[in-house]
């Protein structure tokens, strides 16, 4: 092993590897904290670089570049509140009270040290508990996934704030908007009333583009400049993040195990790991009153989990070539050009290739701290910029971003659909977060559903006869109807509370 | 913009009812017991059942309302000014989106994104010594980034880029 590890170490210290991972980590970090910019974006715009690199430098940049972005996603989260990728949407408004509050420094500290953690706890993951989680996850039937994926929609409704009902009417929304389009299981025109661009569907980045970015510079629109925030330099940005590490150690680990869990499992990504963590966070919270005010314990549980989960989501990649998420299916195409074909023989006959992967995604982690700290420094000059020349300019991204997805129009048309939409819904208490969820998570949900009811030949049954998918249907089916049940039972309780108090 | 439950619950029941009934009526795969139908059918059901919901109040009491975050010492924000017709300048931003999407190829990026952004900080209350050149510059920058060093492809059109 020990031979491996430096055979490893020298096929990752060549100065172009060094470059490229140096340049890749500015790139994903800029990229990731432009709203409407997503991870995903960021890694398949290098794609086209890594025709010109050796193997293991286009492994590196992509290494190097998702963390960094998935992490800088949080930056415009905390200071606009845009998240500038998905994975950050589920704390962004959190972080956004803690700025507001004047605790930017340490919201976007813990934001870099616990990504910073959680990335390396994945790391870990994936050298240790690889091939036994890839078991458990490939032992999975369709019926499992398809509960799996209903919990994780589920969450949408535990971090809300508005109405529980609301959140799912939300969450209802998104998946009805990823009917559109011809990808289904007939592959037939289905709510495309005739319009060819939406054969395609629906994209999931302009749809949140619209929603995060369009609305709140509509809502700017309307509500008159806040007052600025005071005048100071950014203090110590790692100030108290030891103190924190120490508060929150619980949190932290089981921000990091979530994130692993969530990673391993194929088609769920960083933007999951962050709603279930974030969700779970504030349910097993002392405080959960102070949730959503600008309380610093979700950021790290949700920090260290996004981040956890992308380098977990290379297990089912590498081992079997599965992706664990979009940035690791663009990266799967990138192993087979480079010829490092993903299989269990990779393990055998290149180990010295995956050993320099995870030792990259180690250096990339610790490489996120003092270029993290710059580039909060550098964004941080946001703040002092006033709204009105903040919000044209972000304007523009989004336009120019939502075009450059597919290279056509109908992006942007998308995205000024979808900053009304949001608009509306937000004025009106539905969290635009559950569509945005919904969105995400449609095509996935309907795949598993689809293919198991055609193995069941159209049965309910059998998607509760395995003991895993009894358990998952149980709790998916408990999250849908606790609203309803909290309801009848405060209808029926006061009756006996007055009878009691009357005694 | 904010409307009462009762109208918002309806409109997701009708909502709802229109998805279902655009399942049903979509072709079955042959040879197979579920098609393309499936899903929209009981998404529909599930989006009409919460807008019935919402119409008769269940789950209203779970609702918070936003808890504004303190200002801090010394400041105070401003009442919003109103008008008649002040709530469709919240429309300015997707009216802007669509005017690029028809601009964009016939005058070009740079002109078109000037254009915008001069609309929008003007709109929000910048003097026209910020949003002039914040106007000329930008734009430029924005094409620097996304046109040159990411290779989107953006439209020349009147106006194209010394690079």
């Amino acid at each position: 092993m020990l031979k491996t590890l430096i055979e490893a170490f020298a096929l990752i210290s060549t100065w172009e590897v060094i470059i490229a991972m140096f340049a890749a980590s500015v790139y994903g970090l800029v990229i990731g904290s432009l709203p409407g910019l997503s991870a995903t974006m960021a890694t398949a715009l290098l794609v086209p670089v890594t025709f010109y690199l050796s193997p293991i430098a286009a492994i590196a940049t992509i290494v190097a570049a998702s963390s960094m972005a998935i992490f800088s996603g949080d930056i415009p989260g905390a200071l606009l509140r845009i998240p500038g990728t998905p994975a950050s949407a589920a704390y962004a408004d959190e972080a956004y009270a803690m700025t507001r509050k004047g605790q930017a420094e340490l919201a976007l500290g813990a934001g870099v040290w616990f990504s910073a953690v959680g990335g390396i706890a994945g790391v870990l993951s994936l050298m240790i508990l690889a091939p036994p989680l890839a078991e458990i996850a490939l032992s999975f039937s369709t019926f499992e996934y398809f509960w799996l994926a209903l919990l994780g929609l589920m969450c949408a409704t535990l971090v809300a704030r508005s109405s529980p009902v609301k959140a799912i009417a939300g969450m209802f929304i998104g998946l009805l908007v990823s009917c559109i389009g011809i990808e289904n299981p007939g592959g037939i025109p289905r709510f495309t009333f005739g319009i060819t661009d939406l054969f395609g569907g629906i994209e999931p980045i302009p749809a949140l583009v619209g929603v995060f970015a369009v609305a709140q510079v509509m809502r700017a629109m309307l509500t008159p400049e806040p007052p600025p925030l005071p005048r100071r330099k950014f203090g110590s940005i790692m100030a108290g993040q030891w103190k924190l590490t120490k508060l929150y150690h619980w949190q932290m680990t089981r921000g990091n195990i979530v994130g692993i869990i969530i990673g391993v499992l194929p088609g769920a990504g960083a933007d999951m790991a962050a709603w279930v963590s974030y969700a779970m966070s504030k349910r097993f919270s002392k405080e959960p009153e102070k949730f959503g005010t600008g309380h610093v314990e979700g950021l790290v549980e949700a920090g260290a989990s996004n981040n956890a989960s992308i380098a977990s989501g290379w297990v089912p990649s590498l081992l079997f070539g599965i992706p664990g998420d979009t940035i690791a299916a663009i990266a799967i195409g990138v192993l087979y050009m480079k010829g490092l074909n993903p299989g269990p023989t990779l393990f055998t006959e290149k180990a010295s290739s995956m050993y320099a992967i995870y030792l990259m995604f180690i250096i990339a982690n610790i490489l996120m701290i003092p270029l993290g700290i710059a580039m909060i420094r550098v964004a941080a000059y946001i703040l002092l910029a006033p709204r009105s020349t903040v919000m044209p300019i972000i304007m523009l991204c989004c336009a120019v971003g939502s075009f450059a997805i597919g290279n056509n129009m109908f992006g942007v048309v998308t995205v000024a659909a979808f900053g009304v939409i949001g608009y509306v819904m937000e004025a009106n208490g539905y969290p635009v977060a559950a569509m945005v969820l919904g969105i995400v998570m449609g095509t996935m949900v309907e795949q598993a559903f689809v293919t198991s009811l055609i193995k069941s030949d159209g049965s309910i049954l059998p998607f509760f006869e395995r003991p895993v998918a009894a358990i998952l249907a149980a709790m998916a089916i408990g999250a849908l109807l606790w609203p309803v049940m909290v309801w009848v039972w405060r209808k029926v309780k006061p009756p006996q509370a007055a009878a009691a108090t009357g005694r | 913009m904010r409307l009462p439950d009762s109208v918002t619950g309806s409109f997701l029941v009708a909502l709802g009812a229109a998805a279902a009934y655009g399942g049903w009526i979509l072709p079955p795969v042959p040879g197979q017991p579920v098609g393309p139908n499936v899903f929209p059918l009981v998404i529909g059901t599930g989006l009409a059942l919460c807008g019935l919901a919402i119409v008769f109040g269940i789950g209203h009491s779970f609702e918070e309302e936003e808890e504004l975050v303190p200002l801090e010492d010394g400041q105070a924000a401003a009442p919003p000014p109103q008008g008649k017709l002040y709530g469709l300048r919240a429309l300015l931003p997707p009216a802007l989106l669509l005017f690029y999407v028809f601009a964009a190829d016939r005058l070009g990026f740079i002109v078109t994104a000037a254009i915008m952004v001069y609309v929008t900080s003007t709109a929000l209350g910048a003097k026209w010594k910020l949003a002039l050149p914040l106007a000329a510059l930008s734009p430029f920058a924005i094409h620097l980034i996304f046109g040159k060093l990411l290779r989107v492809p953006l439209p020349a059109g009147l106006l194209p880029t010394p690079w």
